[in-house]
């Protein structure tokens, strides 16, 4: 590659090659694995789990209701945020539902900068939406069995969103032959640094 | 039976998959559909149903078998130059699907090791040469695969495996959405992806006859055919 002055095309086409290439031996190594800190599915570890999942739920319902407030959107973008905006209203009302009394409210967000303009509104919906599918990832295979299956349905449409605003900002919508997963300190931390979560 | 398929099928992933893997047109499909296919219409709204039976090794050699057919669907598409006669845009979508669909191969078989079932042959009859028809089928593929990992994760055993299929489930919902992108349909059609049973979608492959029991090399082509 001619260091870089090389096309989008062609560094794409190398990333495929790349990723195409390492083989399964990296590609196993990198794959998702439950959460080391996790004990047996139980319960009380579901609602844990679930309390931390509501969090990114109700940033991201948060972050789509204040953008389509802002009046900053327009043409894809803002169907985008329409389509958006009521899908993470369903998932933080099927967390809710499946937490019952333990849930908890919002913890105070703060999206004014990431609201200001498309590029700021597109950045922080590729934050949001990576951050969260890589959370389920995390915690997903520590969850009792049936909130494995409501956790499937809601995360392959947080990867979905993921892919729609990556091909929104010309980003590759798949970067990964297997997505990996985050840590919940990681995650919450990262939202903190980024100023979305007081 | 009270539910309509499109009631089943609200995102039409379903429904289009099916007009599209038998060659006809979604109306014509439906014609026939509600004339009687009681058998096609009763699997596709068998409600998800236990499946503890379904052993660790049974769900990941089926996912090798559809990864294979997904791969192989692909390779052939390159292999033909229907991807290379693409723009751009598309054509870099399908390569990295492609790429994809391989490395996921690699990764089931290096996982089954010695368990892995036999590569079985792969006959799209004709659905690889043309630019349509491969976007089309690729789109109904990859909702497909999501609808199955979505399915099949909390069904496996092991705790390792079930981590591994998340991060495998929302690449192909990447896959998916990119593909709905492309063709101008809404990437996310619903708040949660319906899953489907293992049985539900080895009943939606068999009717594709994408599956061959054999190498097809009497067929009206010529050309033969690929293996994944």
């Amino acid at each position: 590659m001619s260091g870089e002055r090389r096309t989008r095309a062609q560094a794409l086409r190398a990333g495929v090659t790349t990723s195409a290439a390492v083989g399964a031996g990296v590609l196993l190594r990198d794959w998702a694995r439950p959460d080391a800190s996790a004990a047996a599915p139980s319960r009380a570890q579901d609602v844990r789990i679930l309390r931390f999942l509501l969090v990114l739920e109700q940033a991201q319902s948060a972050f789509y209701d204040a953008a389509l407030r802002s009046g900053t959107l327009s043409g894809e973008l803002l169907h985008f945020a329409q389509v958006v905006a009521p899908q993470e209203h369903d998932h933080v009302a099927v967390l809710r539902r499946r937490l019952g009394a333990s849930a908890r409210p919002a913890p105070p967000f703060d999206f004014r900068e990431a609201t200001t303009s498309s590029a700021h509104f597109r950045r922080a919906a590729i934050d949001l939406e990576e951050a969260t599918a890589a959370a389920y990832i995390g915690q997903g295979a520590s969850l009792t069995r049936d909130a494995v299956a409501e956790a499937a349905g809601i995360v392959a449409v947080e990867a979905r969103h993921a892919a729609w605003i990556r091909d929104l900002a010309g980003a590759l919508p798949a970067p990964r032959p297997a997505d990996p997963a985050r840590s919940p300190n990681d995650v919450l931390s990262d939202l903190r640094t980024k100023g979305y979560l007081r | 039976m009270t539910l309509t398929l499109e009631q089943l099928d609200r995102d039409e992933a379903l429904l289009e998959s099916i007009a599209i893997l038998q060659g006809e047109t979604r109306a014509g499909f439906l014609r026939k559909a509600a004339l009687g296919s009681a058998g096609m219409l009763a699997a596709l709204a068998a409600p998800a149903r236990a499946a503890d039976s379904v052993s660790d090794v049974d769900i990941l050699n089926f996912g090798l078998r559809f990864e294979r057919l997904q791969a192989t669907f692909y390779t052939q598409a390159d292999e033909l130059g229907t991807i290379h006669k693409m723009p751009a845009a598309k054509q870099r979508w399908a390569e990295v699907l492609g790429a994809h669909e391989r490395a996921h191969v690699r990764i089931l078989k290096k996982i089954l090791g010695d368990k892995a079932g036999k590569r079985p042959f792969f006959d799209f009859h004709g659905v690889t040469e043309t630019d349509d028809r491969f976007t089309r089928t690729a789109v109904a593929m990859e909702d497909l695969t999501v609808a199955l990992l979505a399915g099949v994760t909390p069904r496996v055993h092991d705790r390792r495996l079930t981590a591994a299929l998340f991060g495998l489930l929302t690449t192909e919902a990447r896959h998916a959405a990119w593909a709905r992108n492309i063709v101008g349909t809404t990437p996310a059609g619903r708040s949660v992806d319906e899953a489907r049973t293992l049985d539900s979608v080895r009943g939606t492959v068999s009717r594709t006859h994408f599956i061959a029991a054999a190498p097809r090399m009497t067929s009206r082509r010529s050309r033969p055919r690929f293996t994944g």
